[in-house]
């Protein structure tokens, strides 16, 4: 059985090799990249369980809609099933993401010029279907 | 149905999703969209919405497994990633002008020509290994060539990448048709890398997973900021597909080539009827 101590635990261990990955200086774009989507699918899991635990111990309802990601910080404060289990799937959502922007810093360092262009445009399409999709 | 019910149902189902997905290479979308909407009776834009998050946990989920194991062809990834995203936006905005029937009718024989091309072509070592003869002056330039390592014998094998324009078009058009459908369109990448790139299976597959969370990424956030995402239906499709992807990826590695493509080459053939039988108005499923 997942208690929320092992949750805690979880995310502290996942945050630590994030910065160890970040802190290496050997570190190449495969070992990043698995970091960062490791990192965001389980940090995600995390915020789930535990407003799954918070429910289940009678502290409010499940959540049925999504809340907008600037109406998200109101509904952390106190910690929420609604607001924790909103925090885990956006970050989900964020972590593909992060991950072609991360990319993008990745090759600027090894000084690929022709995969940070493909990678800009890459990221100048996300948020142009973005800004399409909120219009 | 009870919430209860409904979320015990829906984990084991994204977990089956999240499975196949990751061996497969696709999201998982055509799997969850119509278990959704016809088992579990959830509507259609709340079923889509969950379905893109299970996309991007199966997505994320297995490519970083790939990835860690250098079976992911990064730069061929994000080369494509161009294609499919700016052909999600271009499929997104002539939605309205487009004929679907079309659309079906082109998408059902494509699918059906890959399905049958794959059976009938085997991979065998040989075909994995690295050809002779000179390379296309794009893949060479953009460095698409690479190498990994297979389990299956223990093997490791250089590929090049055979016809980058014209995977690049075909995964233009799978963003589009996947914009379309809010689907990945993981079931267009792999042939278009395995049959037209001639990119081994393995790689093929892993690098599609890793390209189909990006595309999902694009449309879920939409559905989210929207209010239209369920996030208890969501949540548990994170715990599903995850712990689903998880086995995936350690079957697939192991796998047999030849399997993973019969597999695959049977989706596809089901999908290529499913499509037909739409296009002639036989609604089969959602």
């Amino acid at each position: 059985m997942i208690g929320p101590r092992d949750v805690v635990v979880g995310m502290v261990r996942r945050l630590q090799a994030l910065r160890r990955a970040a802190v290496a200086e050997v570190e190449d774009i495969n070992r990043l990249i698995y970091h960062v989507l490791r990192g965001g699918v389980v940090l995600a899991l995390a915020f789930v369980v535990l407003a799954f635990l918070l429910h289940a111990s009678g502290e409010g309802p499940l959540p049925r809609s999504s809340v907008p990601p600037r109406d998200l910080f109101g509904s952390l404060l106190p910690p929420s099933p609604a607001g924790l289990m909103n925090l885990g799937v956006l970050i989900l959502l964020l972590t593909p993401v992060g991950r072609v922007a991360l990319s993008l810093v990745a090759y600027a360092e090894e000084r690929d010029l022709r995969y940070v262009a493909i990678t800009a445009i890459v990221l100048a399409n996300l948020t142009l279907a973005l800004a399409l999709g909120l219009a | 149905m009870a919430l209860l019910e409904t979320l015990l149902i829906l984990l084991v189902a994204s977990a089956l999703a999240g499975l196949a997905g990751s061996f497969l290479g696709i999201g998982g979308g055509i799997f969850l969209i119509p278990f959704m909407t016809l088992v579990l009776e959830v509507d259609l834009r709340t079923s889509i919405a969950v379905s893109l998050v299970g996309v991007i946990a199966t997505s994320s989920g297995a490519a970083s497994v790939y990835v860690r194991d250098h079976l992911t062809n990064l730069r061929l990834g994000m080369f494509l990633e161009i294609a499919t995203t700016t052909g999600a936006i271009a499929g997104a905005l002539v939605a309205v002008l487009v004929d679907p029937r079309f659309l079906y009718v082109t998408f059902a024989a494509v699918v059906l020509f890959a399905a049958v091309y794959m059976l009938r072509t085997p991979e065998t070592a040989r075909d994995r290994a690295y050809r002779a003869g000179t390379e296309s002056p794009v893949a060479h330039r953009l460095a698409l060539g690479s190498l990994y390592f297979d389990h299956e014998d223990e093997g490791v094998y250089r590929y090049r990448v055979d016809r980058p324009l014209a995977g690049f078009a075909v995964s233009a058009v799978a963003g589009g048709f996947a914009g379309l459908l809010g689907l990945g369109g993981g079931f267009v990448k792999v042939p278009a890398m395995n049959l037209l790139m001639r990119v081994p299976m393995k790689p093929a597959i892993a690098t599609s997973n890793f390209m189909v969370g990006v595309t999902a990424a694009a449309s879920g956030l939409i559905y989210y900021s929207r209010g239209w995402l369920d996030p208890t239906l969501a949540a548990v499709v994170i715990i599903g597909a995850f712990t689903g992807s998880n086995l995936g990826t350690k079957l697939m590695m192991r796998a047999k080539a030849e399997r993973i493509r019969f597999a695959f080459a049977v989706l596809l053939a089901a999908l290529g009827l499913l499509m037909a039988l739409r296009a002639f108005g036989v609604e089969v499923l959602a």
